[in-house]
């Protein structure tokens, strides 16, 4: 695969963003770092971004807020508390979260008690102290469920909700292979019958001797060989995983 | 006037200023009476700007922020069309994912989620983005949309006066809607939604109305679930009355599919 080498990706101030149109809707800003035959890689300034050339309608070179931020950010001092918090102000209005986040963590490292700063990273101040959002929605007596924060009584149900329609859902699983099971059991027990009869037929012990008189006669010397059982899978179906959520 | 006519004349006096002072007292404490429903949706007609405007209304853009959290800002841009199309654009860190619907259908490209080409919406979502295109609100002209309004009353809501409605759109969604008592202006939504197969009851308000070219819209829309501490704030920078928005935006082209 042919790569494009991307040598301007060291000068980022002076490289232009490039903005990728899909095709029907949808954008991407940021930097192309790699270009092959299908697919090219853009860097958004908080991770990279693989899309196939197949869905890209068109890239244009323009100037995008990240070649702002990185211009701004050149230019600040690393003790200029305000200069960091306007340009994490700045760059949370223009959606760029890593740069803002960037930003306003330099700015705890100057002053860390900077309300604006704290609020912006997410924390929350609880009884004097600040804390992390989660730890906020701990306190408050809320719990994590399905990755989503709630009221414990909200978790329960939810949970109970989740237990009733999965212990239904086996229900009808196991219903299902009881019902396999006992055909497969009825088709063995048929076939050992049919074997138990061979057998019988087969063993002199068991022949009855000719007082008992034959009940029945095999037409041939030979176990037949049956085809399988029409209907009956080749396995079992599998149980659903335990640990399995919509 | 002798001595008793003047005691008379002071008594009578003094009991017509009782009976006025009784008859305004009563008046005062009397509560309005509740308008009829015809006049409730009349007066948040008006509020919003006059059946004349929101009938000119053709198209609309409306752009600002959306904010769940640290680190959950996005860059947000819904543009409505007539009838009933609508497109929603959802920016994070230079990523732009847009969901669009054109009145029947509705599909979405969502490289947020490594969705590179378009994807059909689910029908629920169709029938929830088909009722935010109504591009003038559910109130106006309800009747003809087949929807039904009942008043549930008079309530009290953040410390506002509102009146409750009970709105059953075409689809049969429900909402109940709350309308400032001396405003008309809708003050909150709550609506159901099922999110993982389970009812969650969506509380929506609206705040901050501002007007452009006459008509009044929210620039703060703050959502909630019940039972759950996350909100979803949007912060309404610019409201574009009749800009100019080609079909072609609410289309999927050929080229385009998958």
């Amino acid at each position: 695969m042919r790569k494009i080498p991307f040598l301007l990706l060291f000068m980022p101030s002076v490289l232009l963003a490039d903005e990728v149109y899909l095709k029907g809707a949808g954008t991407i800003s940021g930097r192309i770092v790699e270009q092959t035959e299908t697919t090219i890689t853009v860097d958004v300034g908080g991770g990279t971004v693989g899309v196939p050339m197949a869905r890209v309608e068109r890239i244009e070179k323009k100037r995008s807020p990240l070649d702002d931020y990185d211009e701004r950010a050149a230019k600040l001092g690393l003790q200029d508390a305000d200069g960091w918090r306007k340009l994490g102000r700045w760059a949370s209005q223009q959606g760029l979260s890593a740069q803002a986040r960037g930003a306003y963590e330099t700015v705890l490292t100057i002053a860390p008690n900077d309300e604006e700063a704290r609020i912006a990273l997410g924390f929350v101040l609880l009884d004097g102290r600040w804390v992390t959002e989660e730890e906020s929605y701990q306190a408050r007596g809320y719990v994590k469920y399905e990755g989503e924060w709630m009221t414990r009584n909200e978790a329960q149900a939810l949970e109970a909700n989740y237990q009733a329609s999965r212990n239904a859902e086996r229900s009808a699983i196991d219903a299902e292979v009881a019902a396999l099971q006992a055909q497969q059991q009825a088709e063995e027990a048929a076939e050992q019958a049919e074997d138990d009869q061979w057998t019988q037929y087969n063993d002199p012990l068991l022949w009855g001797g000719y007082g008992y008189g034959v009940t029945y006669w095999p037409s041939t010397p030979s176990r037949p060989n049956r085809p399988n059982a029409p209907n009956r899978p080749a396995t079992l179906p599998a149980r659903a995983p335990a640990g399995g959520r919509r | 006037m002798n001595g008793r006519s003047r005691m008379f004349a002071g008594r009578l006096v003094f009991l017509a200023v009782m009976a006025l002072l009784a008859v305004s007292l009563a008046a005062a404490s009397t509560p309005a009476p509740t308008p009829t429903l015809d006049e409730i949706v009349a007066g948040h007609v008006k509020a919003r700007g006059g059946l004349k405007r929101l009938h000119a209304l053709q198209t609309l853009r409306q752009t600002g922020t959306a904010t769940a959290g640290a680190d959950r800002r996005a860059l947000v841009v819904r543009e409505i069309k007539r009838p009933g199309r609508i497109r929603f654009e959802f920016t994070v860190q230079g990523v732009t994912a847009v969901a669009i619907c054109d009145g029947e259908h509705g599909w979405r490209v969502n490289p947020l989620e490594g969705e590179m080409a378009p994807q059909a919406l689910p029908d629920d979502v169709v029938l929830e983005a088909i009722e935010q295109a109504d591009i003038e609100g559910p109130l106006v002209d309800w009747k003809t949309k087949g929807s039904r309004l009942e008043l549930v009353g008079r309530e009290a809501l953040g410390g506002r006066d509102a009146y409750r409605l009970k709105l059953t759109l075409k689809s049969g969604a429900e909402q109940d809607l709350y309308l400032d008592a001396k405003t008309f202006l809708t003050i909150c939504m709550d609506s159901t939604r099922t999110i993982k197969g389970w009812p969650v009851r969506i509380r929506t308000a609206f705040g901050d109305y501002r007007k452009t070219k006459g008509i009044a819209f929210p620039h703060q829309i703050e959502t909630t679930a019940s039972e759950r501490p996350a909100r979803l704030r949007i912060v309404v920078e610019t409201v574009e009355v009749n800009p100019p928005l080609p079909d072609s935006l609410f289309e999927l082209s050929a080229a385009a599919r998958p």
